[in-house]
């Protein structure tokens, strides 16, 4: 387990955004062995494919402490039970789980994913929600196909103060953000995740290992991964069509932008020209005229899709990395095998 | 009731006494108005007509003032007064001349009193609106002052306003029965009313005037004055057909001629006491009057020229050239003009003609009178969109042959549109004949006429085959006028006759040359599709008549016509056309290389958007008549494109002028309708759109099938024939799929077969019962092209096997490749060497075994995602590359990059793209070999 918890927290240092918790209120995270499996739980009994389950995280923090100690699952919606009241839910849930003395301080909440594609407009919406509400929430992304594979893949985010000011702002402008100076990188922050459990549990963990055949743990050297890469594969070619998709719009944006300003160059310049003839032969200047009347700007596009899509290409790339390296580390391995053999 | 009676008497004379009010020399009258068939009146009468016209403006004029006065219309009045006046003083000189017309002083008076009356009427005016009161006074002041000029006159008439109408009543009675007349011709016209408002009005005048003439002479007016005055006699004579009318007046009118005149002289005043006595009868008949003046305004209005022109010669009329010319020439003024009857006018030209021919007139007059028979027969039919009704046609045929006649026996008769009228020679023999007028343009109106027959026939009637029958009279003519030409027309004039004869052959299949090639190779099969089958008669028949070119291939004659087109025309659409027919009929005689080298070289796909319509059809008839040629030979690729163009934009149909497209009346109002419909290419000459189109699936299909095998991971991969893959989605979104009924249904069978590389199942949906009878069967060389047809279906099914399926062979034997697709080892082995050498297929041949050893360097789905990938990825950079280049013009420099530098940088881009992908293939190779040799 031991090795595990660090397989967690290394992955987790590997993003380079983690640097940047320096005025960060949560500084690490350290949950509970029950939250993970019940987080597994849940995914397994009512996740399939692509559905998506989300929960509720609940504990309280320590310092710069976060310790999740328990946590809901939110029921999974369906289109029959549209009046369904989630805060309401939520409440109740709560306040039962208070009743019986377990933690009931709302920390943030988790969410599956489907081969790591999760950043998204809604993520960020709610996470913003929540982080504008309580400063200290967090969201755990639980990957269920990566865990299949034999490693546990569950990474806690916050929000950047930086984007937080933008989300409070709305303001997702190409200009904003350029002012913001904001890249995918600076999007969101990684917060180490430490996994704690029991002594007694630990000491039932190793005595576990002890026990366990090497046959086991076969699953971590299958060979046989090309179905995993080509979805990888396929979902960063949807999202780069996407993301070219975007930057044609913008292109044309920028485009429509400068031509513009062009012409108003031009007209100010004849205006200036005009009234200078006016004014040698002594006729009173052309009235001031509004411009931006004239000249209505372009709409913009939203930018701030664009950084989402961005920032989930690079999530992909490192996923594909990180599987890749694995892999050529295997097929390395068995060449040895075969050599030594 | 007075106003009537007064109007309707004052009326009568006006309109008749055209004639006979202005000469006051009673005899001269007679002479004139009675028949004026002789020559010397001839002369005078043009100068009459002058006159004629005038009063006959006066007339009409006074006329509508009358109506207007009826109905109180002043204001109407106002403005029909006025122009009386400006009209009155257009015919000054005349009136001058002859005296103030008696009817146009009537008039004054009349409008005089009436205004006064109404005048007085103060009631009356107060009832009338503002507009008539305005113009009654108005009205009044002005034929006050006008009438001063003619007081004296009017005071006259005021006095004995009957007597003055009786002189002239009774000045007109001799001309009643003579031509057309006062009282009779109210009479008279009314009962063309009520019978036949068609009917020549002359006719019956003649036939009258013919039959009381024919009795005795003492009775004969008495005969006459019944006949005006009862309707009945009037009808019943009115009612014998034109036919008996021309006999009697041939021989009865020239023979009494002389005798009626007599008589009506010594009649005269026993006439004027009965017309006395018939005044009150016609207050009876005020009742019909309204009727009456319908029936005046029908024959005022005919032409008075002819109306009142006999139609021979009288008797004893010496009938020269110069006579007969003359009578020509006045039949053909009345050409054109509203209300000629154009069946009386063609009439009169065919009795011209005769009596031409029987006083040996001479070839030219007769050739001069033919021409204007059939330029009145074109004429027959006022609208441009109507067609020749058959008898009309069938005469128009004669004439031309008969003229065609003349002028082969006749070397001496020059014919041409620049002889001027002047310079006509028709008399003299023994200079040559000098005739205005072109058969060429007659024989080529002919021509389009017959195309507008076609084009006006339900094309599965009886009727549309007796009138393609026709054809061999048509091609017939033109060749005949072909010969003609070639002695004697101009060049420019050959080069039309020659396109009128290229017209009617280039889309005929030459049977008999076929047959005679086929001869050649000992066979004797006569294959013959159902539509051609058609043409083969009628060009047998054509060619039997013709015994010319009996020997002669089409295919030779077109050579030759074309080539003379190609070397003298100097009109584009001319060498144009000739060159698309010539290549049509290449094409349809499966002479594919010269027929696409002829387009090619003629470069007319570059700028035949700018010729006019029917050009364009003909373009698009040529194009796909060069496709299927080109299927037929077996070149699908070339077929697929030459039809394309067609195809593709479902409107095959419309653009090969075989009909219109239902389209909603936005698009195409009535007018645009009719000229396409003019378009139209006769149904003859249609090419089978079910065949054109099955020759295009078919194509695309042994197009498409192994490229979308070879293609099948390609996500930019390009579609041969979007037609094709609509047809098979269609063919996918049916939910049951039943047996392949119509022609697509078989194609799209037959491509899914293919796909799977099922060539037997393919074979069988493309080629069977239905197939056969629906398409193939409709090819001269049905059975060739059937044999073609299997050979690519298995070339084809081959190479989409191998495609499909080479990934699950590591090696396969050609033989067993050979046996699968029933195809030759040597076929076989082409074909696989082919797609070696195009990289389409990734194996080697393995010579002693005979076997084909696969590379297996087809990318693996994941291979292919990622250079999908690397693809989208260049996009994408070379996307954002431009981003850069944008905020470079702005920012200037700010990457210190240049435009070039960015290009370059793309290129080297694609090109490492490309050097990766035939590294990752020599890695794979690499591969392959290692495990090969680990294997060992």
């Amino acid at each position: 387990m031991a090795s595990r918890k660090e397989s967690t927290s290394v992955s987790s240092t590997a993003m380079a955004s983690t640097g940047g918790t320096l005025d960060s209120p949560v500084k690490q995270i350290q949950i509970e062995g029950l939250v993970v499996l019940k987080i597994i739980k849940h995914y397994q009994e009512e996740g399939q494919g692509s559905e998506v389950v989300q929960g509720v995280l609940l504990g309280l923090v320590v310092d710069d402490r976060l310790e999740i100690t328990n946590c809901f699952p939110f029921p999974q919606h369906t289109e029959d039970d549209a009046d369904f009241d989630e805060v309401q839910y939520q409440m109740e849930m709560m306040r039962s789980l208070r009743h019986v003395n377990i933690d009931h301080l709302h920390v943030g909440w988790y969410q599956s994913t489907y081969y790591g594609s999760f950043v998204s407009r809604a993520l960020l919406d709610s996470q913003f929600s929540y982080q504008h509400a309580i400063e200290e929430s967090v969201v755990l992304i639980y990957d269920p196909i990566k865990t299949a594979q034999g490693s546990l893949s569950l990474k806690a985010y916050r929000l950047t103060p930086k984007l937080m000011e933008i989300c409070k702002e709305k303001d997702f402008t190409p200009e904003g953000l350029k002012k913001a100076n904001i890249g995918f990188e600076q999007m969101f922050e990684e917060v180490p995740i430490v996994i704690k459990n029991s002594h007694l549990i630990n000491v039932l963990m190793w005595e576990l290992e002890d026990k366990s055949t090497v046959a086991d743990k076969h699953e971590l050297l299958n060979l046989s991964s090309s179905n995993h890469l080509e979805k990888s594969l396929q979902l960063l070619m949807d999202r780069v069509d996407d993301m070219s998709q975007d930057i044609v719009k913008y292109n044309t944006y920028s485009r429509n932008l400068s031509k513009q300003q062009q012409q108003k160059h031009q007209y100010l310049q004849r205006r200036q020209q005009e009234n200078a003839q006016r004014q040698s032969r002594g006729e009173p200047p052309l009235p001031e005229e509004d411009i931006s009347k004239l000249f209505k700007p372009p709409q913009p596009p939203p930018r701030m899709d664009t950084l989402l899509i961005a920032g989930q290409i690079n999530n992909y790339c490192q996923n594909v990395k990180e599987f890749t390296s694995q892999n050529l580390g295997k097929l390395f391995m068995a060449e040895a095998l075969q050599g030594h053999n | 009731m007075s106003r009537f009676f007064a109007r309707s008497d004052s009326e009568s004379e006006e309109s008749s006494s055209d004639d006979e009010i202005t000469d006051k020399a009673p005899g001269a009258t007679f002479k004139q108005s009675l028949l004026l068939s002789d020559d010397e009146e001839d002369t005078k009468r043009v100068v009459r007509s002058a006159k004629d016209k005038r009063f006959e403006e006066l007339t009409n004029l006074i006329k509508t003032i009358r109506n207007a006065m009826k109905i109180r219309d002043m204001s109407k009045c106002l403005e029909e007064f006025e122009q009386l006046c400006r009209a009155f003083l257009k015919s000054k000189n005349i009136v001058d001349k002859e005296g103030i017309p008696p009817f146009y002083i009537r008039l004054l008076a009349d409008l005089e009193d009436y205004l006064n009356q109404l005048w007085e009427d103060k009631e009356g005016k107060k009832k009338m609106n503002k507009n008539n009161a305005k113009a009654l006074s108005t009205l009044r002041q002005k034929i006050r002052k006008y009438n001063r000029d003619f007081e004296s006159e009017i005071a006259a008439y005021k006095e004995n306003p009957q007597e003055s109408a009786d002189e002239e009543e009774e000045e007109k009675e001799p001309e009643d029965s003579g031509s057309s007349s006062d009282s009779e011709g109210e009479v008279s016209s009314k009962s063309f009313l009520k019978k036949k408002p068609e009917a020549p009005s002359e006719a019956t005048k003649f036939l009258k005037t013919a039959k009381g003439s024919g009795d005795e002479s003492s009775s004969s007016d008495e005969d006459d004055d019944d006949g005006d005055w009862s309707p009945s006699d009037t009808g019943s004579s009115s009612e014998t057909s034109d036919k008996e009318e021309e006999n009697a007046l041939k021989r009865k009118r020239l023979v009494t001629f002389l005798k009626v005149q007599r008589a009506q002289d010594t009649e005269k005043p026993g006439v004027r006491k009965e017309e006395r006595k018939k005044k009150p009868k016609q207050k009876e008949q005020i009742e019909e009057e309204a009727e009456e003046e319908g029936g005046w305004e029908k024959v005022n209005r005919g032409v008075p020229l002819v109306k009142e022109k006999p139609k021979m010669f009288a008797k004893g009329t010496e009938i020269n050239t110069a006579v007969v010319v003359k009578k020509l020439n006045e039949i053909l003024q009345a050409r054109g003009k509203k209300g000629t009857d154009r069946a009386a006018q063609i009439e009169l030209f065919h009795a011209l003609a005769a009596i031409a021919a029987e006083n040996n007139l001479g070839q030219g007059i007769l050739v001069k009178i033919k021409f204007n028979i059939i330029a009145s027969l074109y004429d027959y039919n006022p609208n441009l969109a109507a067609f020749m009704k058959p008898d009309m046609w069938k005469k128009c045929l004669d004439c031309i042959d008969e003229l065609l006649d003349i002028l082969f026996e006749h070397n001496n008769i020059f014919i041409g549109e620049n002889i001027a009228e002047d310079s006509e020679n028709l008399a003299v023999s023994d200079q040559p004949f000098r005739v205005r007028g072109c058969i060429l343009t007659l024989v080529e109106r002919m021509d389009e006429e017959f195309t507008k027959i076609m084009q006006n026939t339900d094309p599965h009637s009886q009727e549309y085959v007796d009138n393609l029958k026709d054809e061999g009279r048509v091609c017939g003519i033109v060749d005949r006028l072909l010969t003609y030409l070639e002695n004697k027309g101009s060049t420019e004039e050959i080069c039309r006759v020659y396109l009128r004869r290229i017209m009617h052959t280039y889309y005929k299949f030459d049977y008999k040359a076929h047959r005679r090639s086929l001869g050649l190779q000992g066979e004797t099969k006569s294959e013959q599709d159902q539509e051609e089958s058609k043409e083969e008669s009628k060009e047998e028949s054509k060619e039997e008549s013709k015994g010319e070119s009996e020997g002669e291939d089409s295919a030779v004659i077109m050579d030759r016509l074309c080539k003379f087109i190609y070397a003298k025309d100097r009109t584009d659409r001319i060498r144009t056309c000739a060159i698309l027919c010539h290549i049509y009929h290449h094409a349809l005689h499966s002479r594919w290389y010269q027929a696409r080298d002829l387009m090619l070289m003629s470069h007319l796909q570059d700028n035949i958007q700018h010729a006019d319509p029917p050009v364009q059809i003909l373009y698009n008839r040529t194009m796909v008549q060069l496709g299927i040629c080109a299927f037929r030979q077996g070149m699908i690729k070339d077929a697929h494109n030459a039809l394309l163009d067609i195809q593709s934009s479902g409107r095959a149909k419309e653009l090969l002028g075989q009909g219109l497209l239902m389209r909603n009346m936005q698009e195409r109002n009535a007018e645009q309708e009719k000229i396409e419909k003019r378009r139209q290419v006769p149904f003859h000459m249609h090419i089978n759109l079910e065949l054109l189109e099955c020759v295009y699936l078919v194509s695309a299909m042994l197009l498409e099938i192994p490229y979308m095998a070879a293609h099948e991971f390609d996500a930019r991969r390009r579609m041969i024939s979007k037609q094709f893959h609509h047809q098979l989605r269609v063919g996918e979104r049916q939910p049951l799929l039943g047996p392949p009924e119509s022609m697509r249904e078989h194609v799209v069978a037959a491509s899914k077969a293919m796909k799977m590389g099922d060539w037997r199942t393919c074979h069988s949906f493309i080629i069977n019962e239905k197939m056969n009878s629906k398409v193939w069967d409709l090819f001269p060389e049905a059975q060739r092209v059937r044999e073609m047809l299997v050979r690519k279906i298995q070339e084809e099914s081959l190479r989409t096997y191998l495609f499909t399926y080479s990934s699950v062979y590591d090696s396969i034997s050609m033989a067993t490749l050979s046996e699968m697709f029933e195809l030759e080892m040597p076929t076989v082995h082409s074909i696989i060497s082919k797609m070696i050498i195009n990289e389409e297929l990734m194996a080697s041949l393995d010579q002693p075994t005979q076997t084909v050893v696969m590379h297996r360097t087809e990318p693996t789905s994941l291979q292919n995602m990622a250079l999908q990938l690397a693809e989208k990825l260049g996009n994408l950079v070379e996307n954002n590359e431009r981003v850069f280049d944008l905020k470079q013009g702005v920012y200037g420099g700010y990457f210190n990059r240049d435009q070039k530098g960015g290009y370059q940088q793309k290129q080297s881009y694609q090109r490492d793209q490309k050097s990766y992908q035939q590294k990752q293939s020599g890695y794979q190779r690499g591969g392959y070999r290692n495990q090969n040799q680990g294997n060992y």
